[in-house]
């Protein structure tokens, strides 16, 4: 097991490196530059000299294989370096972010789980019954719509029914645990309910097939428990599948919650990535491509690991 | 019959004073609202962020909506101005101009501090525009260009400052009274001329708490300010918001009380819809204009009659009364803000071409000038859009539309915004484009300075040579008397516009800012660079 994990951790880094190749040269392959859009844009001034004197002070006049070299070498003593639009570490920008996205995301996943779970149970036990039918209309609902746009439900049912707003700064939650969730919730919820059709309509077919196995009918034929062979037997083995859904889901959430972050005016990553792009900002892009490549591959990595946990037929070498 | 007369006296009385101390109450009430009342945050929207703390080297208002309530300059123009065109003092007590309008003689506010508790003094105004127009090695000065006529900048004493110029020009205050133009402390600057990036350390009227990057920025009131009782507020939070929705519900919710840039008029009506007197809404004509650049580089558009064909299809003022339901554009106007001291009265600016109010008659003549030229019925040409909305999308279709009234086929392609300047402007890879002009100070000289000639000026995108407009230019530029250089400039203008039609006008934009009936002491002015230093804000209970 030990030595599984090890292989697998040192896998990541030529992953994470091809990772940073692709980007870098993408992101060089897009037209205009940091320079051109800070500077020069609308103004009637801006000269070529200085445009050019800027270029120089961020090392965009060097070779590309140079400026290639010099970014992997920083990221090889863990420098991401300064944001090319800010000036300010890329570390502290990212900081910033994180909390707030991270946050997010667990409370989406915990309300996506508390919804899909127990609903896909239910609809699979009560197949092809009206509960059934019920659960299954709310989770293609849920697939149906954006979470943004249920966002803006949302933000426009509070403010018309309740003149209510969610506060526009984040608080973080040990500062101010009320503030904090009054802002979160409602993204939270938005988010969630749209993952939670993902995994609900994953938890109901799983359930189906697995209640459908020789030793669901051995362990019933035994005279066991209906609980206990449901929650050890049938939903255990049903939530590989499950956990799969559940961990990409949580890994896409680090960064991609652009619009949602918009609607609710939110300090996340999704934006920061956005705005890092659209300002030709090469080095906080790129790093944050990075940390996303990272998260989904080490949320992978935890899913192969809880499957082993979940399923003792599993082995690791 | 006494008894009924002496009580019908009494009433009348009774009634009398009760509706005078009525009036009275009413009057003093009134009073007490517009007396600046102390205390209270404000709280605005910026949709736009600051890159770096610097205004010397930035162009985004996400710097100095801000920030600028940090800073003082040393004119402004007057907080109560709707043109904002008068320069008043701000860290300059008093000014003289030489006879020879080659020198400019700044008085220095004594007492003043700066946030550190060090005083003021006229060497911190002349390291500040010494970086301004000379920057050190390393260092970037985003208008630079606006001086090039300053020759040298000297603190005579701790009070006095002088600017002399390489030639006179009319301008000059104005130029002074830029909002960008921040004085720093010279100290600092000897040191680390790169230090006001990251840092904020003036003598304005707020002090800097915090700024939580993505999030908000947060000043409290300096309670040592040069201008006694001001600020009224005990400070102020501004919030980034991006999403133009969310800056709409972020106002309806109470969650800011204004946003300093703008909304759409359609966001303008839900805002009163929804709330009704508790929304105040003041509207201006804008500082900023969508142009159609036409390459003179690419034929047919090298030939001055093609162009007056495209400009005489545009029926401005139908464009007007459509778009502005729809989009932050308004006013039919020429190179200057109308309703600013050297606009061109509507009266005269109806005699320029694609400026009529007979659009028939200008259709017809636009109709003869392309065959004239030799442009066959059913022309077709490609006009570049930048990326963006609002007002990039309904003015290019609305162009399209009135160009085909002459025949002339238009397909638009939408290109980036990111990539538009870098991409299609610059390197002239378009027949026709969009172009756009935001001036920061309601002045002339910025306003047609991109209209020179290429060599001169890199944003004259139509990319052409006129010597007579640059001569016209120096001359208005130069001019010391208002009226001479108002001649110049509408001489400029029919040049520009109807003469040779270098460049095609569209609509003025139209300012539009509905905030809080809390609010009070705020102008608007067609700048949003202008006017946002807060010390005459204040808000009411």
């Amino acid at each position: 097991m030990t030595k599984y994990v090890v292989k697998r951790l040192l896998l990541m880094i030529p992953t994470l490196v091809g990772v940073a190749v692709l980007v870098f040269f993408l992101m060089r392959v897009v037209p205009g530059d940091v320079v051109e859009l800070r500077f020069a844009g609308e103004s009637s001034f801006a000269s070529k000299e200085n445009l050019d004197k800027e270029r120089a002070r961020l090392g965009l006049d060097k070779p590309l294989w140079k400026q290639f070299v010099d970014w992997m070498g920083g990221i090889a003593r863990l420098d991401f370096g300064v944001s090319m639009w800010t000036g300010a570490p890329i570390i502290e920008e990212i900081r910033l972010r994180f909390a707030l996205s991270l946050q997010l995301a667990i409370m989406s996943t915990l309300i996506a789980v508390l919804l899909a779970i127990p609903l896909g149970v239910l609809a699979a036990l009560k197949q092809d019954t009206w509960v059934d039918y019920a659960v299954r209309i709310f989770s293609i609902a849920g697939l149906a719509t954006p979470s943004f746009w249920l966002g803006i439900v949302f933000i426009l049912m509070l403010l018309i029914v309740f003149k209510w707003l969610p506060p526009m700064v984040y608080t973080p939650f040990w500062v101010n645990p009320v503030q904090n969730l009054a802002q979160l919730i409602w993204p939270a919820l938005a988010v969630g309910y749209r993952y939670s059709a993902v995994a609900m309509r994953m938890t109901r077919s799983a359930m189906l097939e697995v209640l459908r196995e020789d030793y669901i009918r051995t362990a019933r034929a035994k005279g066991l428990w209906e609980k206990l062979i449901l929650s050890r037997h049938a939903l255990k083995n049903a939530m590989l599948p499950v956990l799969t859904v559940i961990a990409l889901e949580f890994a896409f959430l680090m960064g991609g919650l652009v619009v949602t972050e918009q609607v609710f005016n939110l300090n996340g990553l999704g934006l920061l990535f956005v705005e890092s792009v659209a300002h030709r900002d090469y080095t906080l892009t790129q790093a944050l491509v990075l940390l996303v490549a990272a998260v989904f591959i080490f949320v992978n990595f935890l899913v192969e690991l809880a499957y082993a946990w979940i399923d003792p037929r599993i082995k690791f070498r | 019959m006494r008894h009924s007369l002496a009580s019908r006296w009494l009433s009348l009385v009774v009634l009398a004073s009760l509706s005078c101390a009525l009036v009275g109450w009413l009057a003093a009430r009134s009073f007490a609202q517009d007396k600046p009342r102390s205390g209270g945050e404000l709280i605005f929207v910026v949709p736009s962020e600051p890159p770096s703390y610097d205004a010397h080297r930035e162009e985004t208002f996400g710097v100095i909506h801000p920030l600028a309530p940090h800073y003082n300059t040393l004119l402004r123009t007057d907080p109560f101005d709707r043109t904002g065109t008068k320069p008043v003092g701000d860290l300059a007590e008093s000014w003289t101009v030489s006879k020879d309008g080659r020198t400019y003689t700044f008085k220095i506010r004594k007492g003043v501090k700066f946030h550190d508790g060090s005083e003021l003094t006229a060497k911190d105004v002349k390291a500040s525009y010494d970086k301004i127009v000379f920057p050190p090695q390393g260092v970037a000065s985003d208008r630079q260009g606006q001086y090039t006529n300053v020759e040298a900048v000297q603190a005579l004493d701790p009070n006095t400052v002088v600017f002399r110029l390489k030639f006179p020009q009319g301008s000059f205050l104005s130029s002074v009274a830029s909002p960008w133009n921040w004085i720093y402390k010279a100290d600092i600057l000897a040191k680390d001329p790169r230090w006001y990036e990251t840092h904020v350390m003036g003598t304005g009227p707020f002090t800097f708490v915090e700024h939580v990057k993505g999030s908000h920025w947060v000043g409290k009131k300096n309670p040592n300010y040069w201008d006694k009782g001001k600020p009224y507020l005990d400070g102020y939070r501004a919030i980034f918001v991006k999403d133009s929705a969310a800056q709409v519900a972020a106002v309806r919710g109470d969650r800011a009380h204004i946003q300093f840039r703008g909304f759409s008029p359609a966001e303008r009506d839900s805002l009163v819809q929804a709330l009704g007197p508790k929304i105040t809404v003041q509207e201006s004509p804008w500082d900023c204009v969508l142009l159609v650049a036409l390459n003179h580089e690419k034929k047919p558009f090298d030939d001055k009659r093609v162009r007056r064909a495209l400009t005489l299809a545009l029926d401005r003022y139908q464009g007007s009364q459509a778009l502005s339901k729809i989009a932050i554009v308004k006013e039919v106007a020429g190179v200057v803000v109308p309703g600013t001291p050297f606009a061109t009265p509507p009266a005269e600016l109806e005699k320029l071409a694609g400026y009529s109010r007979d659009i028939a008659k200008s259709r017809a003549e636009a109709k003869r000038l392309l065959k004239e030229a030799g442009v066959p019925d059913g022309f077709s040409f490609t006009f570049k859009n930048r990326g963006i909305p609002m007002p990039y999308e309904p003015v290019g279709v609305w162009l399209i539309d009135q160009w085909r009234q002459i025949g002339v086929n238009v397909r638009q392609e939408v290109v980036e915004a990111a990539a538009y300047y870098g991409q299609v402007l610059r390197p002239g890879n378009y027949e026709a484009a969009m172009d756009f002009q935001c001036g920061y100070i309601v002045e002339p000289d910025l306003d047609v300075y991109k209209f020179q000639s290429k060599e001169i000026s890199p944003a004259n995108y139509s990319r052409y040579t006129d010597k007579t407009l640059d001569d016209l230019f120096t001359k208005q530029s130069r001019a010391q008397d208002a009226e001479e250089r108002k001649k110049f400039i509408r001489d400029f203008e029919k040049r520009l516009l109807d003469d040779e039609a270098h460049y095609l006008y569209t609509l003025q934009w139209h300012r539009i800012i509905p905030h809080s009936a809390r609010v009070k002491g705020w102008t608007i002015t067609p700048s949003h660079y202008l006017n946002n230093q807060l010390d005459t804000v204040w808000l009411t209970q």
